[in-house]
């Protein structure tokens, strides 16, 4: 008897709302196991979802545009005659363990975030709770400079307890809430770390009372962590409050005028002139926050800029609008805006997903990592003609000159550990990897997409050969999933079949360099008596100056050419 | 009873409205500490908010596309240290503290409103429900625009030309004939030219102890006034030209909202109802018409009475020794008239220092009949030989009956005048209406400026709050960030001052310290025989960053400018001192005082004192 079973979205990745871009069956149709069902197309990449197997479509449950997360059903298919007797839906296919979805790293909120209180140990079944130091940015030690508050005192929320000053600022940590002070945990010039515990604090008891009104239907999902950015933020843009919205929302969001000496005395108005005042609201500044830097701690025009760099370049604290964009945020000149109908006929195209999300990566990248690039000419005269006898022996294979680059890479990352790392998000700490995934740039009619090779290191030439195959068919069939695109550690850019004698990759972020091969020529090279007609291969190694200095990559690179060059010293 | 915790949206460094794009709980899930409860998505990064605390979550306060801010709830949870854990799902907690930023629905408007009060520093607040907007009339409009400004004072004209030059479609409602409203057709500018004139008399009778005697003035009264008259012509054609050079179309009317989106004006040729995108609301003050007086005399008058001028009244009762009685006291004094002014306070102008009034009293005190303070007016009659009047209190006028009565007790706002509920805009039962920074009012698209958004009323303020609201309507990133807002009075002599005063400082205990420097060593003050001034400055004394000023003396109105941008600008004592004022100016004075606070003047001698610095 036939049974009608699920078939789902099986595992894509941590992604939630993955729009169906094309539906490859319809009811009634006959699907072999595999055979694909429909198209997806996160942000990294399109691939499609196999029918976990063979049976007649009943129903297709999804339509194009429908975004789907794991676990949806896709469509209901009627099992060929005698399917397993389990009543359980069919087990979805798994794709490999994706764990790691680059785009949706969740960022820690930035330093001093308000205090996290714990329960006590059990205490009374009031409400003392224990007021913790929040997370202040990887300090330890940091010292009490001053201690605000004393047992029995009544605070109110987001009161400051007392002062901590590391070496980079002080800083107040708040009450959680609103209490009476049953203990102070600390002293002036105690040392404290993150979750040291303050002080202990009886929560107010009737703090019982609603005066929200209870949330609209909330839609919470329980499982996934992370998220595709683009959906939401697309809807983030429509729930704006337009401006002729519902006339009884939101109330006045910034306190009124006042004038008195709140507003004037010195240690309670921000130390700015007028001019300086506007020019951070312009930038969307909390002139508050800003340190001045000037005589008696005036904020000047530079101290606002500086702030806005300090935030952008630690990526947690954006200011509150657009992208490069609308110019705001790093106060570039707005993008051009050109009719350009007027001067001849025109098609519009919009850019596809993976265009849009890898423009949206590169641009940061660009903006963001100082970048250079180190130019150098490996001799692969030798290395071709082995490759071309190695082809020859292994006809069922295609041995490309990539396949030799990614060895050549391998063994550089081994010398030069510092290219395999990552810098994170402050920019003051290197995490360096003791494992060699390599990034293969692959070109497809979608867009630009960075399968990865996982432990270069322990496969011999022709595995890899076998692998970076496989990896291409999959990346032109949309096959690839998350699980095949991270991870990297290094990435290559290899144009060498198309041409070119050099060029700048963007580094892959949180990569710290990325090789770029251009095409091999025939060139006269000095060999000591006379020119030798040589291949030479151009090579274009862009990296993060912040991690690698100049000396370094030129002493990378040219290694990495006389490994290509004389390919004995891969075996070293 | 299990506890409840609110779990809240941290620090986000500077983002505001950070969109929420995957809530990671539910109610009913019990949480830990650390754990994700939503994730948020600003331009730049995604990022987890961890909960503060675990428990059981009884509320998710918060929905995917919502835009939060740092405070806001995300959602509420028990703490799990009682078995009760499973009651009351749903059960709401925690004490709002109602952050105004919070963009949850329909929530009322709770921002403070200042109360009315004849002094300049803002009253304490008071909210006021946000009232239901009507709907739409559905009717065709006879004019659609992107912003119509009601009102054209100072506010409103530089509202609606502020707009225009932004590009946007402006309209400018006016219930007169001509712009301008009070300050330049019945307040402001009249009143300037009148008290000119009155300068002038008295500086022409001052100059008979000195040898040169001009006679008594001979006042023709039709001429002084036409001179008024064209005073406020030049200023208010000028308006009207500039308003048609920059094609801000007038409609002459009575405004009143209908609904959030639509205006009725009600003129002489019938009503014409707009459609705006945009609003802000200009509409003024008007003068507090006691109602003990008899109003229906003509013999009763308020400040716009006063400027007709249309006698000089043998006795005149001036009610209230505010900014604008004692200017039109002056005036009428000047012109011939037996002054009596009456004040329920303690002193005249109450909000400026008392040693600025000094001077003015004093030379008041000999040209008036009589100045009597703590006193109030009881009961006026209308009789046929005049205005009867009772008083009450601790200085009895020796005069009862007045040929006129100057009603002069302070402005109430015509918030409540303008049908604003139909647009769902929240007034306080004074008239006021609340607004934020960009002088937005509780209602998003409509905007609110000048008198009726609170104290101090003043033209100067309005002015400035005007291009705010309109270059926030343009999407400009403009705030309402000046500090300090600097009074005048045209009395004679003239008594100016900005920002903190002596008598805030020692109310609230600011250690401040004063630069006092008298014009009785100012050689342009004796060159011009008016000695009774002095110019003052307050610092903060740790600082010694100026916070205050307060200036009287002839043009001391002019010389208060000075004074509110080192203010603004945070100058310190020693700025001032080292900034070379001319000689011999009466501006000079403003260095002086500095160099008093600084103990570096050499133009005083002032024994040893404690050491400036501390």
């Amino acid at each position: 008897m036939a049974d009608v079973k699920e078939a789902r979205v099986p595992d894509i990745g941590n992604f939630d709302g993955v729009p169906v871009i094309e539906v490859l069956v319809k009811a009634g149709d006959r699907v072999e196991k595999d055979q694909s069902l429909v198209t997806l197309e996160s942000d990294k990449a399109t691939m499609e979802v196999p029918a976990p197997f063979a049976g007649t479509v009943r129903e297709v449950k999804v339509k194009v545009g429908d975004e789907v997360a794991e676990g949806a059903v896709i469509a209901m298919i009627e099992a060929d005659g005698e399917a397993k007797a389990d009543q359980k839906p069919a087990e979805p296919i798994k794709a490999e363990a994706a764990k790691q979805a680059p785009a949706a790293t969740s960022v820690p909120a930035r330093a001093a975030e308000p205090a996290k209180a714990e329960p006590a140990a059990k205490k009374s079944s009031g409400g003392a709770q224990e007021v913790r130091v929040p997370d202040i940015g990887n300090f330890d030690g940091v010292p009490v400079i001053e201690v605000l508050v004393k047992v029995g005192d009544r605070v109110e929320k987001d009161q400051a307890l007392l002062t901590l000053e590391s070496d980079k600022a002080t800083m107040e940590v708040p009450a959680p809430f609103a209490g009476t002070v049953k203990e102070v945990k600390v002293k002036v010039g105690d040392e404290v770390g993150k979750d040291a515990v303050i002080a202990v604090i009886e929560a107010d008891g009737d703090a019982g009372e609603a005066t929200t009104p209870a949330p609209q239907a909330a839609e919470p999902k329980a499982e996934a962590k992370a998220a595709a950015p683009s959906a939401a933020s697309a809807s983030q843009s429509d729930t704006k409050p337009a401006e002729n919205a519902s006339t009884s929302a939101g109330g006045p969001r910034t306190p009124p005028v006042s004038f008195d000496a709140s507003t004037i005395m010195p240690d309670h108005a921000p130390y700015a002139s007028p001019a300086v005042r506007a020019f951070a609201r312009e930038l969307g500044v909390e002139i508050g926050q800003v340190q001045g830097t000037g005589r008696g701690g005036r904020i000047q025009r530079e101290d606002v800029q500086a702030w806005v760099k300090h935030a952008l370049a630690s990526g947690a604290k954006p200011g509150a609008s657009g992208a490069v964009a609308t110019g705001s945020g790093l106060n570039l000149l707005p993008w051009p805006k050109v009719d350009f109908a007027k001067f001849g006929e025109i098609e519009e195209k919009p850019l596809s997903r993976i265009q849009k999300i890898s423009g949206a990566n590169l641009a940061r990248n660009w903006a963001m990592i100082p970048h250079v690039t180190q130019h150098e000419d490996a001799d692969i005269t030798e290395l071709e003609a082995f490759r071309k006898k190695l082809g020859e022996e292994n006809k069922d294979l295609k041995v490309t000159p990539l396949v030799f680059q990614i060895k050549a890479v391998v063994a550089a990352l081994k010398k030069y550990p510092t290219f395999n790392a990552s810098l994170d998000v402050t920019g003051e700490k290197l995490t360096l990897k003791k494992y060699f995934h390599i990034g293969i740039a692959v070109d497809t009619p979608d867009g630009l997409v960075v399968p990865v090779i996982r432990d270069a290191d322990k496969k011999g030439l022709l595995e890899l050969a076998a692998e970076l195959g496989e990896l291409s068919k999959k990346a032109r069939e949309k096959k690839l999933g998350p699980a095949d695109m991270s991870g990297g550690c290094f990435s290559i850019s290899s144009l060498g079949g198309i041409g070119g004698t050099s060029f700048t990759p963007i580094v892959n972020a949180p990569e710290v360099a990325i090789l770029g091969v251009s095409k091999a020529q025939m060139k006269p090279v000095w060999n000591g008596k006379e020119f030798a007609p040589r291949l030479m291969l151009p090579l274009s190694l862009s990296y993060d100056h912040r991690v690698i200095d100049g000396a370094l990559a030129a002493r990378f690179a040219s290694f990495l050419a006389s490994q290509l060059g004389d390919i004995r010293r891969l075996l070293l | 009873m299990p506890k409840t915790i609110e779990l809240k949206v941290p620090d986000l460094g500077g983002s505001h409205d950070v969109p929420v794009i995957e809530i990671l709980v539910q109610v009913g899930d019990t949480i830990t500490k650390e754990q994700s409860l939503v994730t948020l998505e600003s331009d730049k990064a995604t990022m987890d908010v961890p909960a503060s605390d675990g428990g059981k979550v009884t509320q998710v306060k918060v929905k995917i596309g919502q835009e939060v801010n740092p405070g806001d709830i995300l959602a509420v949870i028990e703490v799990a240290d009682t078995a009760s854990a499973e009651s009351s799902p749903g059960k709401p907690a925690g004490k709002e503290d109602a952050s105004p930023s919070a963009p949850a629905p329909a929530k009322p408007a709770t921002q403070g409103v200042p109360e009315q009060k004849t002094d300049p520093v803002q009253a304490p607040v008071k909210p006021s429900p946000a009232p239901q907007a009507a709907a739409g009339t559905g009717r065709k409009a006879d004019i659609e625009c992107k912003v119509v400004v009601l009102g054209s004072g100072p506010g409103g004209y530089s509202a609606a030309f502020r707009s225009a030059d932004l590009g946007m479609d402006t309209v400018l409602v006016e219930r007169y004939e001509t712009l301008g409203g009070v300050c330049l057709n019945v307040g402001c500018i009249p009143s300037k030219a009148l008290l000119h004139a009155a300068a002038v008399i008295e500086e022409a009778g001052a100059m008979a102890a000195h040898g040169i005697t001009f006679g008594a003035p001979k006042i023709d009264l039709d001429k002084l006034r036409d001179f008024k008259v064209k005073v406020v012509g030049k200023l208010t054609g000028g308006l009207a030209s500039m308003g048609k050079q920059r094609k801000v179309k007038v409609v002459t009317g009575t405004g009143m909202f209908v609904s959030p989106n639509e205006m009725e004006v009600q003129g002489k040729d019938g009503t014409q109802l707009i459609r705006f995108e945009h609003a802000i609301i200009a509409a003024g003050s008007q003068s507090v018409k006691l109602p003990s007086f008899p109003w229906d005399d003509e013999r009763i008058i308020d400040s716009t009475g006063a400027l007709e001028l249309r006698d000089v009244p043998k006795k005149l009762l001036v009610v209230g020794g505010g900014i604008i009685g004692l200017e039109m006291a002056t005036v009428y004094a000047a012109l011939g008239s037996e002054v009596t002014v009456v004040e329920l306070a303690d002193q005249l102008m109450p909000g400026a220092d008392l040693d600025l009034v000094k001077p003015l009293q004093a030379r008041i005190a000999k040209r008036y009949k009589g100045i009597h303070l703590k006193t109030k007016v009881v009961e006026a009659k209308a009789t046929k030989k005049g205005i009867d009047v009772t008083f009450e209190g601790e200085s009895i006028p020796e005069t009862k009956t007045f040929d006129r009565v100057l009603v002069s007790v302070g402005r109430s706002p015509n918030g409540g005048r303008i049908g604003a509920d139909k647009a769902g805009v929240a007034v306080s039962d004074r008239g006021f209406i609340a607004v934020d920074r960009q002088m937005r009012t509780n209602v998003p698209h409509i905007h609110a400026i000048g008198d009726l958004v609170g104290q101090p009323m003043l033209a100067h303020k309005a002015v400035h709050e005007a291009h705010v609201a309109a270059e926030a309507i343009a999407g400009e990133k403009s705030f309402f960030d000046a500090r300090v807002v600097p009074s005048v009075a045209y009395t004679d002599p003239e008594i100016a001052w900005v920002g903190v005063t002596e008598r805030e400082a020692k109310e609230k205990g600011l250690k401040v310290g004063v630069g006092k420097f008298p014009w009785a060593a100012s050689g342009r003050a004796i060159g011009i025989d008016r000695t009774e001034g002095f110019t003052k400055l307050i610092f903060d004394e740790e600082t010694h960053r100026i916070v205050g000023a307060g200036i009287v003396g002839v043009h001391a109105g002019d010389l208060i400018s000075e004074l509110a941008l080192a203010i603004e600008m945070g100058a310190e004592a020693s700025d001032i001192a080292k900034t070379i004022h001319p000689h011999p100016t009466l501006g000079e004075s403003v260095g002086m005082a500095a160099e008093v606070y600084e103990g570096t003047i050499t133009d005083l001698y002032i024994p040893k004192k404690k050491p400036s610095a501390t």
